[in-house]
């Protein structure tokens, strides 16, 4: 079985790093992990495929992560958001599931497996 | 007439209202009591002051600063509605910087009158009056199309409404501030939840990171309170700083505090100001506290003899302006590379470089530890 290759935009270093730990244990590759909007927004603009599945924090040090998910969304790649905010401003992407900080292992299979459906 | 028209109360009809000034006068001070903004203040006193007075015209000018802003008007031709004049330049700038009515009966005769300001209006004669004249928030403005001398009765009634005006605009302005500090309280509610969960999440990480690689419960427990420490020490920095930008040598100096700090001897320390954002100082914290426990336990400062160098230099030559930070450790005992990665080494390596955009290395040198960061300038890492 090949592994999702998944994309992970995180502002904190120290939450990034667990979180690519959590992802590659639960089987998937960690092909870019990114802490800022715009180099993950040219990243996936330079992509000819665009990976299977993306982990998006929220806020990014102040700038919102939306822009990418719209991006996301245009190519069909399902993304997740993990955040500290209860809910996401403006009930935007209510299809795109939530993941609360801090993050619970278990959460975050389900979200993996349905990265992982389209291969 | 005045009198039943307050006594009537709910029988209006059986006077003209409308034409009674002291029943506008009323109505006007319970809709200024109802008044919540500084624009729903202008709009009443502009059409009251109008038919309280009979002129042909009114202004209400709002004080800002050295300026006059004339926010509305209600008149038989356009004045100067949404302008801004300097306080020195018109005659609401007078009255208020005076504290005193100014009554013009022809304002081509007047020195205080920019007459060019005037000559495409239907303006001929005027009353402005200040609001609390004793420390002038704002000013409002009669006008009339002829040349005129204002009545005393006419110049009373303005003198009036502004008095009514007074509290109105106190209040609205209050009323505006608290709303504003409530909506704030409520961002800082919302920022505060956010910032303690992902401060929660970083612990998570620390612990899940530190079990990974320990050996034991013992080690666990030395090396993930020591984190904790320092992700604390790191939090207060910034509570000192408001949660804004800190300086990198500040949080050098608070990561090395436990380890005998930066005292020009043994540990030396310096460079260009350069400010990091919250996100940035915190990891930058942990990242030199990871080096100041290795130092401490196996590198220059676990012996008497040896030195630690920190220094960074930003290139101003380059066209992208790049911070190159060198932590360099001398004297200490021979240093052989370790047999695995642990945290603190994929933190400075993988986390830092990541979150700054740059590259981060760490060389086992042996005569001493050498970590080498360069990482672009951006909104995370910039001069002071």
């Amino acid at each position: 079985m090949t592994s999702p290759r998944v994309i992970l935009v995180e502002d904190e270093s120290l939450v990034a790093l667990m979180m690519e730990d959590l992802l590659a244990e639960l089987g998937c590759e960690v092909v870019a992990s990114f802490s800022a909007l715009g180099p993950a927004l040219a990243w996936l603009e330079a992509q000819a495929a665009g990976p299977d599945g993306a982990l998006l924090d929220v806020n990014l040090g102040g700038e919102m992560v939306f822009p990418l998910a719209e991006a996301l969304q245009v190519r069909g790649v399902p993304f997740a958001f993990a955040t500290g905010y209860g809910a996401l401003p403006d009930g935007r992407f209510t299809d795109a599931p939530l993941i609360n900080k801090p993050v619970d292992p278990r959460k975050l299979g389900p979200v993996v497996a349905q990265f992982g459906a389209r291969l | 007439m005045s009198e039943q028209a307050i006594r009537v109360d709910g029988d209006i009809g059986a006077i003209d209202a409308a034409q009674d000034p002291l029943f506008t006068l009323v109505e006007a001070i319970e809709d200024l009591s109802l008044a919540r903004t500084v624009e729903q203040v202008a709009a009443v006193v502009r059409s009251a002051a109008r038919r309280i007075t009979g002129a042909d015209g009114v202004a209400f000018v709002l004080r800002e600063g050295d300026q006059c802003w004339y926010l509305d008007e209600d008149a038989i031709g356009p004045l100067w509605k949404g302008l801004r004049f300097p306080m020195s330049a018109c005659i609401s700038g007078w009255a208020m910087l005076n504290g005193k009515t100014a009554v013009i009966p022809d304002i081509y005769l007047d020195p205080r009158i920019p007459h060019d300001a005037y000559r495409p209006t239907f303006v001929k004669s005027l009353v402005m009056t200040p609001v609390r004249p004793k420390d002038p928030i704002a000013a409002i403005g009669a006008y009339w199309s002829t040349r005129r001398q204002p009545t005393q009765d006419e110049v009373a009634k303005l003198q009036i409404m502004a008095r009514a005006t007074a509290t109105a605009l106190e209040n609205a302005l209050m009323y505006v501030s608290l709303t504003e500090a409530l909506e704030r309280r409520k961002f800082l509610l919302r920022e505060l939840d956010h910032r303690c969960k992902n401060t929660l999440a970083a612990v998570q990480s620390i612990a899940d990171q530190t079990l990974r690689r320990s050996a034991s419960p013992e080690d666990f427990a030395e090396a993930f309170n020591g984190r904790l420490g320092a992700l604390s020490q790191a939090h207060e920095l910034l509570t000192r700083e408001g949660w804004g930008k800190a300086r990198l040598a500040e949080v050098l100096d608070a990561a090395l505090g436990g380890f005998g700090g930066v005292d020009g001897v043994r540990v030396k320390a310096g460079g260009p100001a350069v400010e990091l954002t919250p996100e940035t100082s915190v990891a930058m914290h942990m990242a030199f506290h990871e080096l100041a426990v290795n130092a401490a336990k196996y590198g220059a400062l676990s012996t008497p003899d040896g030195r630690l160098d920190i220094r960074w230099t930003i290139d101003l030559a380059e066209a992208e302006r790049k911070l190159e930070l060198i932590w360099l450790e001398r004297g200490g005992p021979p240093v052989a590379p370790p047999v695995r990665q642990g945290f603190g080494a994929r933190l400075l390596e993988r986390g830092i470089g990541r979150e700054l955009g740059g590259a981060a290395a760490l060389a086992y040198e042996r005569s001493g530890l050498r970590f080498t960061l360069k990482a672009p300038l951006s909104a995370r890492l910039a001069l002071a």
